[in-house]
């Protein structure tokens, strides 16, 4: 891999020219500004770029207690937001010392399980638009809101949800939820069935996917890449299997890999893995011990001993790390943000090189990536 | 080549008896000073196309209430995904100032009538990143907003409310839209 | 991905094949080793843990110790493995620079980029050093620095 074609040259043919996409543009949630060099149908060079929602959240987060970085945890993604408080909270119970209970150990991998589903859902709903499947996008916003509607009688929001706690999470689970759950899983997993199916026979949707934007095994280790893209060239790259966090050890679940690494890969891990999420809440929500959801004493003010922590999870989209640098006082000393979605749109310009513009849409938008994430 | 060859008396001088000449101008002024702008309001108000221009947090909500669960059609309500297509821009998140150029030519394509919508805190007022040194606060001087909708993110049914004032304001003329005269060149 | 076996023994390996350029190498849990390098040395170390199965640069992130030091964090991890090498080579705050990785790792650019607008550190024959996130105006800002003035910005 070169880095020669991911940056735009001036065109020097008469019959190379460059084409902007973005960066307001119906792909995915969030600007960028993607741009082509394409001669004819091919594109030559492609480059993103990106910055047009940079917040300057590591700054910000430096100037931040502890307790008050929580919240805005959630906004660096917003559709893996219990992720992003679990993640924080382990780095900070890692500086801290302390260790969960067990029933919020459940709670966060039941919350974050859910989290994927809806994650995936949207993720998947938008590809659909992009390759002009209109139909299943409305499908799939339908299932979201299903689960949106779980994620929501636990922990009060609809998005952004700031459930996690250090030592604990911030309630417990409200009566009758297990009933209600497994009642919208079950109805979610048959849709998700039938929506597989159509999406697996249908020849149009067969002919644009099948072997477009293939990323191999060997490529997408060299970019970076994790989560669904690298799973679907065949790598078994999960961290909740290869570094097992919270109760990840005692539940049952495979790592969803394909093999092809083209366009219709990367969404079939996702379909699976929502079938395999769905798995992994039906058995939280059975083996959940009870006791207390969150530590007896938890700190107001949170000073952690000098040191430093890189603490990371397995995020929708990849792998989510955070490096957190204490020294000594209230406020974090340096906060960075490892994201997945800054490592899976990096990717993007080389996959693009040598492909259609017609295929744009559909392999940005397999990607999934989050620009908020990207930016920060 | 021949100046004023159409010019204005002449046409006055071919015309028949009981004619007059107006301008599109004249039209509109008559328009708006009579019963006739209610209905172009009422027609106004019942097509709110919105452009999905997610930011944000917002931007899925913006999403989600587009389809089918909470149906935004039945207001007449409807996502478009061009500038050029769309009656409503929503602001639904932190504005940067790599973004703030871009954002203004969008809403410069735009045709008018034309609103403006802030969906969620960072719009409004930057929200939890109002001290970062890449966001841009205070939108609500440079672009003309009517309707504000708080919440981080506002929840769907916030939003249809926003629209529903809108809808309230332009029935009322107290919206902020700005009709170019077409004297002036405008369309 | 090899078949050596990834574990915390590569930081013995790492300390015995560079023995002038690592130091404080310390392990604090199972999946995580922490060592100090020296910045000149920074290509050949990376090849060394690249050879070595540890395929996957995560992230490449600066700190800022004022009045006279700045760091380069580097997370190395594996495919095929959890542990996470944490390496962090110190600079000079007036004159940050340190050779590029790009060649080594292909995704190292944009950390670099990163690195480079927020904290002014220099990569070496980065194939594009240019500002990433911010506007074009900012870069020489450095806006992650401690002393950045113009943070919070009131206005």
């Amino acid at each position: 891999m070169t880095h020669e074609a991911t940056q735009i040259t001036s065109p020097t043919k008469p019959s190379e020219i460059l084409l902007h996409l973005g960066p307001q543009h119906p792909l995915q949630p969030g600007p960028f500004l993607l741009d082509l060099k394409i001669e004819g149908e091919t594109i030559r060079e492609a480059e993103l770029k990106i910055g047009y929602i940079h917040k300057g959240m590591e700054k910000v987060f430096e100037d931040r207690t502890y307790l008050q970085i929580l919240p805005l945890t959630d906004r660096i993604c917003y559709l893996a937001s219990n992720s992003n408080n679990d993640v924080y909270c382990r780095g900070v119970e890692e500086l801290l010392g302390i260790e969960p209970t067990e029933r919020a150990k459940y709670l966060r991998v039941l919350t974050n399980e859910l989290c994927r589903l809806q994650s995936h859902l949207l993720g998947i709903g938008e590809y659909a638009t992009d390759v002009g499947f209109l139909t299943m996008f409305i499908y799939m916003v339908r299932e979201r809101e299903g689960v949106v509607s779980l994620l929501e009688a636990i922990t009060g929001s609809r998005l952004n949800h700031n459930y996690a706690r250090f030592g604990g999470v911030a309630n417990d689970l409200p009566p009758g939820y297990k009933e209600m759950a497994l009642k919208t899983l079950g109805e979610l997993k048959k849709q998700v069935k039938s929506h597989d199916e159509m999406l697996s026979s249908d020849s149009i949707y067969l002919r644009r996917t099948k072997g477009v934007g293939v990323l191999t095994a060997k490529e997408a280790g060299e970019l970076g890449v994790a989560g669904p893209p690298l799973r679907a060239a065949g790598v078994e790259y999960d961290l909740r299997r290869m570094e097992p966090y919270l109760v990840y050890d005692d539940l049952d679940f495979k790592v969803i890999t394909q093999t092809d690494g083209d366009v219709f890969s990367r969404v079939k891990v996702r379909l699976l893995e929502i079938l395999e999420s769905i798995y992994i809440i039906e058995q939280c929500l059975d083996q959940m011990p009870s006791g207390p959801y969150k530590q007896d004493v938890t700190p107001y003010i949170t000073r952690p001993k000098p040191g430093e922590v890189y603490a990371r999870i397995e995020d929708p989209r990849g792998e989510m790390g955070m490096y957190i640098i204490s020294d000594g006082s209230d406020k974090p000393y340096r906060f960075r943000i490892r994201g997945p979605a800054f490592a899976t749109a990096q990717a993007l310009p080389p996959l693009l090189v040598g492909g259609y513009v017609a295929d744009v849409a559909a392999i940005a938008a397999s990607m999934d990536s989050c620009t908020s994430e990207v930016d920060r | 080549m021949e100046e004023g060859g159409l010019g204005m008396g002449e046409i006055e001088a071919e015309l028949p008896p009981n004619v007059t000449v107006t301008s599109a101008s004249a039209i509109q002024e008559f328009i708006k000073n009579s019963p006739l702008q209610k209905i172009v309001n009422w027609g106004r108000k019942n097509s709110l196309w919105f452009m999905t221009h997610p930011m944000g947090c917002c931007g899925i909500e913006q999403i989600c209430v587009g389809v089918a669960h909470y149906d935004t059609d039945r207001f007449g309500i409807i996502p478009r995904c061009s500038p050029r297509q769309a009656d409503v821009m929503m602001i639904s998140g932190y504005v940067s100032k790599k973004y703030l150029p871009a954002l203004k030519r969008v809403w410069d394509q735009m045709l008018e009538p034309r609103w403006i919508l802030m969906m969620g805190e960072c719009a409004i007022s930057g929200g939890p990143w109002w001290e970062s040194y890449s966001t841009v606060t205070h939108l609500d001087e440079i672009f003309p907003v009517d309707i504000y909708i708080p919440g981080c993110p506002p929840r769907p049914e916030a939003l249809l409310q926003g629209f529903i004032e809108l809808q309230k304001k332009i029935v009322a003329e107290q919206d902020r839209t700005v009709i170019p005269n077409p004297a002036d060149g405008g369309v | 991905m090899g078949d050596e076996k990834i574990d915390k023994t590569i930081m013995i390996e790492l300390s015995n094949t560079f023995k002038d350029a690592v130091s404080d190498v310390d392990v604090p849990s199972p999946n995580r080793a922490v060592a100090r390098i020296d910045p000149g040395k920074v290509k050949e170390i990376m090849q060394f843990l690249l050879d070595n199965g540890f395929d996957h640069l995560s992230c490449v992130s600066g700190v800022d110790y004022p009045p006279d030091k700045m760091e380069v964090v580097y997370h190395v991890t594996s495919y095929s493995a959890p542990l996470v090498i944490t390496l962090k080579a110190s600079l000079p705050r007036d004159d940050p620079n340190i050779d590029s990785l790009c060649g080594i790792y292909w995704n190292a650019n944009w950390y670099e980029r990163e690195t480079y607008e927020l904290y002014g550190i220099k990569f070496n024959d980065c194939p594009y050093m240019k500002v990433l996130l911010l506007i074009e105006e900012m870069e020489g800002e450095w806006p992650l620095r401690k002393d950045y003035a113009g943070y919070p910005d009131l206005t």
